[in-house]
């Protein structure tokens, strides 16, 4: 897997819920469980916490024609080649690694919580005791150790697949095709390009916590494309004015006995 | 020499620079990754978001006293219209400059320039320390605000140490003793120096 473009492919159309590869995680990266509550839903725990970087979302969803089904969908992180979090980290503990993916050196994450606001897709999760950011890295260590990630090991029905980028794209239309009907290819046509990709059975809008059109914040770009720049600029540019006018104008004299304003 | 800040003033304004300089340093030293070396001499990045947070409070608190004690002699009046018109006398030679009372049209502008970008950085920033209790699109408008108000106070700091300093000779006193000459008064603020004449008399 050595310097290839990889992308995670999931299958939901595959996927029954086991959440192996939410387990898997887990006992890959070490991660505790905590204490959750029943609210009425097999999803557990609830939401992505900073202990759980994949998470199976259990959705009940019925139609316009009133045809019932039961959508399971692993959220978790996009791998986003124009990736908002990596843009505002301030300690480059986000950055992108030679896979495409988005790696984290937990080690340098100052938990400034920048990246949990700018991800689009909600995934950074903060842990106020170790006051540090953490998400899904799509097992670095292990692709660089040219094994694949914990969870795509874990899947028994081939739901999680990896590959290099333009296989895993013409199998995800491929498979679309197969599919019919609404299904659809989500991923490849925002923000550079996930490396994450899914199939889904739906139109994007009818999954639960999945941007419709996600896209890196306005915000972000007003911040980091202009006024980081311009700080610098302005700072700058008004030292030089204030040179120019030292040597070309000369300082503001006092002149003894002078009355009034200058 | 004329004594025309109190002691209360200069401590209050060092205390300000003091803190602003340090948010400016720190906060660039965040901004841009080949800037590493600010984080490094400050103890690594996590000592330095924790400097940049205190340093930040200290500001605001700062901020909010600098407020109350030059807001009254900062207060906009007809004639810094006609002093601004004239550049201040800065850029072409003028003899229609209005005379000044105790702050120029340049400095009452620095000075709400700092109250309200200094307010909006102090909000945005604790709006960024603590923003997983906001709502997220409010929590985007911080940090970008944030960086927003550190542009416009850094340009313009810029332009006050320079004004406060070797552009102004015998300025930047009125920091440090608190005593400027005569002259320099009669060049800068002659209105006012007619009532502390006055005053010094009764």
């Amino acid at each position: 897997m050595k310097n290839m473009d990889i992308v995670k492919l999931i299958d939901v159309t595959k996927c029954t819920a086991c959440r192996g590869c939410q387990v898997a995680c887990k006992q890959w990266n070490e991660l505790p469980a905590l204490r959750t509550h029943n609210f009425g839903s097999y999803q557990n725990p609830p939401d992505l916490q900073w202990n759980t970087w994949t998470l199976i979302r259990f959705q009940e969803y019925v139609d316009k024609d009133g045809k019932f089904s039961w959508l399971f969908r692993k959220d978790g992180c996009m791998h986003c080649t124009d990736a908002a979090c990596v843009k505002v980290c301030p300690s480059g503990s986000l950055y992108h690694t030679e896979f495409g993916t988005v790696g984290v050196h937990r080690d340098r994450c100052i938990g400034c919580k920048a990246c949990v606001t700018a991800c689009p897709f909600d995934i950074p999760r903060y842990d106020a005791k170790s006051d540090k950011v953490s998400k899904c890295d799509l097992c670095y260590t292990r692709l660089l150790g040219d094994q694949k990630p914990a969870c795509v090991l874990s899947c028994p029905t081939g739901a999680l697949t990896l590959g290099d980028r333009d296989t895993m794209v013409k199998k995800a239309y491929k498979r679309v095709a197969e599919l019919g009907g609404n299904a659809n290819v989500y991923g490849d046509k925002f923000v550079g390009g996930t490396h994450v990709l899914y199939v889904l059975q739906e139109p994007p809008a009818v999954y639960d916590e999945l941007p419709e059109h996600p896209k890196m914040p306005a915000t972000v770009l007003w911040w980091k494309n202009f006024f980081k720049p311009f700080t610098l600029i302005g700072m700058g540019g008004v030292a030089g004015a204030a040179a120019l006018h030292y040597l070309i104008k000369g300082p503001h004299e006092v002149h003894e006995n002078k009355e009034g304003g200058e | 020499m004329v004594k025309v800040t109190d002691a209360t003033e200069r401590i209050a304004h060092w205390i300000l620079a003091g803190s602003c300089l340090f948010c400016l340093i720190s906060g660039l030293g965040l901004m841009f990754h080949a800037w590493e070396i600010i984080p490094t001499i400050l103890g690594g990045y996590y000592a330095t978001k924790w400097l940049h947070i205190f340093s930040g409070v200290i500001f605001g608190m700062s901020l909010a006293y600098a407020y109350y004690m030059w807001k009254k002699d900062c207060e906009f009046e007809p004639d810094d219209m006609g002093w601004i018109m004239q550049g201040g006398g800065y850029l072409w030679p003028t003899d229609k400059l209005p005379p000044v009372y105790k702050y120029n049209a340049g400095q009452k502008a620095f000075f709400w320039c700092i109250v309200i970008f200094g307010a909006l950085i102090v909000l945005s920033g604790l709006g960024m320390w603590f923003s997983t209790a906001l709502p997220v699109v409010a929590a985007r408008w911080a940090y970008m605000l944030h960086a927003m108000s550190a542009f416009v106070i850094g340009s313009f700091f810029v332009v006050h140490l320079y004004l406060g300093t070797i552009g102004n000779p015998g300025t930047v006193q009125a920091m440090f003793t608190g005593k400027c000459s005569r002259a320099w008064c009669q060049t800068h603020c002659p209105r006012w120096l007619e009532d502390h004449d006055k005053n010094q008399v009764a």
